[in-house]
């Protein structure tokens, strides 16, 4: 009687959500999924996944993708580990408004936190203003299209999130344990990296899942500051499906940025301090 | 004490980077040039004129208005269930359900779109203002579980018990004691989610077409065309909302811990 009590509550507080889901989440996923690998004239055909990743462009995003989450995941490290660690010692009050602070960027508009970096890196923006009047360059370079602009635009979007996951991590690290390694001779760095760090470890690791899966899939970023010169997988499947008309090699570059992202997301979970002994 | 100023350092490098962006902008926005310039030349407030005169920001804002609402709305009634089931009951198969019910915050927001696009605009031919809604609220559905979750999770069940037994019927006890008691939790739900449905792109870059277009987009498209200041009007105006918004809430709620 109980145990129907239970399927019955169940049912009735999950079923809706769950029907909405299967209907207008995954029905769509599977559809595409499905539709990947059909033949023109039915049947199953891996074809259209061979002329995708046989494609020169497409391996050059790829790669281009992956190199640069590459590169943005450990300077978000760098600067994130420290900055968490100082804010978790902060009074209250103060930790209270920078938090707010570093929020700030996650919850702006993604299409006006992106155009402030074409108003600095822009022809006429502030770094070339600055380095042609002091005689450093003699004409504007170009900053925005480049590599280098994607990167530092997904860092001012992500370094928040490693910040965020590593302060409510290190707030778990006790005070007395690390004033006890600091008692017992241990130094403020060799503390530091001996027990806030391995403490924390878990909130490294999804810090680090999370910058990493979300600049693979970032759109807006690349999509102002990289334009059509510099894609990466996002924009290049935008330009597929919308400028293209390529529904067929969009489609393929979808599932293939799923993959990807669930690949990542399950292989860096495993890098939990039990798996690695 | 020498390593804890480079620890300030580092952190006062990392507050110039993500914040000094968005005071740029908004100095940019007063310009009276035509062309994109810093420091700006001028003062003028002519890009504001032009941002509230402009049909197309109008109906896209209440567009977005519309979605993030209706969106936010749905996820909510749909949400709240599943966190209440989340944190109140123990079953069979919990785990994989919480997976399953927090897969849209993993799929990326491009192939939702995407997917929804191919899947029902073209195959059963629904209404593409119906699809924004349904991918918007689908994306969001993780977000109001999660953070009404953590608010129930600091809700003692102990009170709601005793409404039970006092002869309060479940449902009434719901009503009546939870849902007052994680109002805070709540609001905060409800706050996040409308800001990721408002300045969402990824998902609407699909799921819209002629006549059908939110702000976010509709600013990608201006941008193709024009670079004057308008923009940086436009963006000054979101952010300094976004500010009062996040300060209030991280101020009333601490909204930062359900990020």
């Amino acid at each position: 009687m109980n145990q129907l009590y239970l399927k019955r509550t169940l049912v009735l507080l999950l079923g809706p959500g769950f029907v909405f889901l299967i209907i207008f989440f995954f029905s769509p996923l599977v559809f595409v999924f499905l539709e990947s690998f059909k033949g023109p004239a039915g049947g199953i055909t891996f074809s259209r996944y061979l002329e995708v990743l046989t494609n020169k462009q497409f391996q050059h995003v790829f790669v281009r993708t992956l190199k640069m989450a590459l590169i943005i995941t450990p300077i978000a490290v760098v600067l994130g580990y420290p900055s968490a660690y100082l804010m978790t010692k902060l009074a209250p009050g103060k930790k209270s408004i920078l938090m707010s602070l570093v929020i700030l960027p996650l919850m702006t508009s993604p299409v006006a936190r992106t155009y402030a970096w074409i108003v600095i890196l822009g022809k006429y923006g502030i770094i070339n203003k600055t380095l042609t009047s002091v005689g450093i360059l003699k004409e504007p370079a170009r900053l925005m299209y480049t590599e280098g602009a994607i990167v530092v635009g997904l860092l001012q979007l992500f370094l928040p999130l490693m910040v965020l996951t590593l302060v409510s991590a290190m707030e778990n690290v006790s005070e007395e344990i690390e004033e006890a390694a600091l008692s017992l001779g241990s130094g403020r760095i060799g503390s530091f990296f001996r027990v806030i760090v391995p403490l924390s470890f878990d909130g490294l690791i999804m810090g680090v899942t999370l910058v990493f899966t979300g600049c693979i899939t970032a759109y807006v970023t690349p999509a102002i500051l990289g334009g059509a010169k510099v894609l990466t997988l996002s924009t290049l499947m935008r330009q597929e499906a919308l400028v293209l008309m390529n529904w067929e090699a969009a489609t393929v570059i979808a599932v293939i940025m799923i993959i990807t992202t669930l690949i990542l997301y399950n292989g860096l979970r495993f890098f939990k301090p039990g798996n690695l002994a | 004490m020498k390593n804890s100023k480079i620890l300030l350092l580092i952190l006062i490098v990392m507050f110039v980077f993500l914040i000094g962006p968005f005071i740029v902008i908004i100095i940019s926005s007063f310009s009276s040039q035509t062309v994109m310039r810093f420091p700006p030349e001028g003062f003028s407030l002519r890009w504001y004129d032009k941002v509230l005169n402009i049909e197309m920001f109008r109906t896209t804002f209440w567009m977005s208005l519309k979605t993030g609402l209706a969106a936010t709305f749905t996820a909510l009634v749909l949400g709240v269930p599943v966190a209440y089931t989340n944190v109140k009951y123990r079953y069979p198969g919990k785990n994989a359900l919480e997976l399953f019910f927090s897969s849209p915050a993993i799929v990326p927001g491009l192939v939702v779109g995407f997917a929804l696009l191919r899947f029902f605009i073209y195959v059963s031919g629904i209404p593409i203002l119906l699809g924004l809604y349904l991918g918007h609220t689908a994306i969001l559905f993780p977000y109001t579980v999660r953070v009404v979750s953590a608010s129930l999770r600091n809700f003692d069940a102990g009170i709601e018990e005793a409404a039970v037994s006092l002869g309060s019927s479940p449902l009434h006890a719901f009503f009546a004691v939870v849902l007052p008691n994680i109002q805070s939790g709540l609001i905060a739900a409800f706050i996040l989610a409308f800001i990721t449905s408002f300045n969402n792109v990824p998902v609407s870059l699909f799921l819209t077409g002629p006549g059908v277009a939110t702000l976010p987009i509709q600013m990608l498209v201006y941008m193709e065309y024009y670079f004057d200041p308008t923009i940086s009007a436009l963006s000054s105006i979101i952010i300094v909302i976004t500010v009062i918004i996040v300060q209030s809430a991280e101020k009333v709620l601490g909204i930062s811990k359900y990020m």
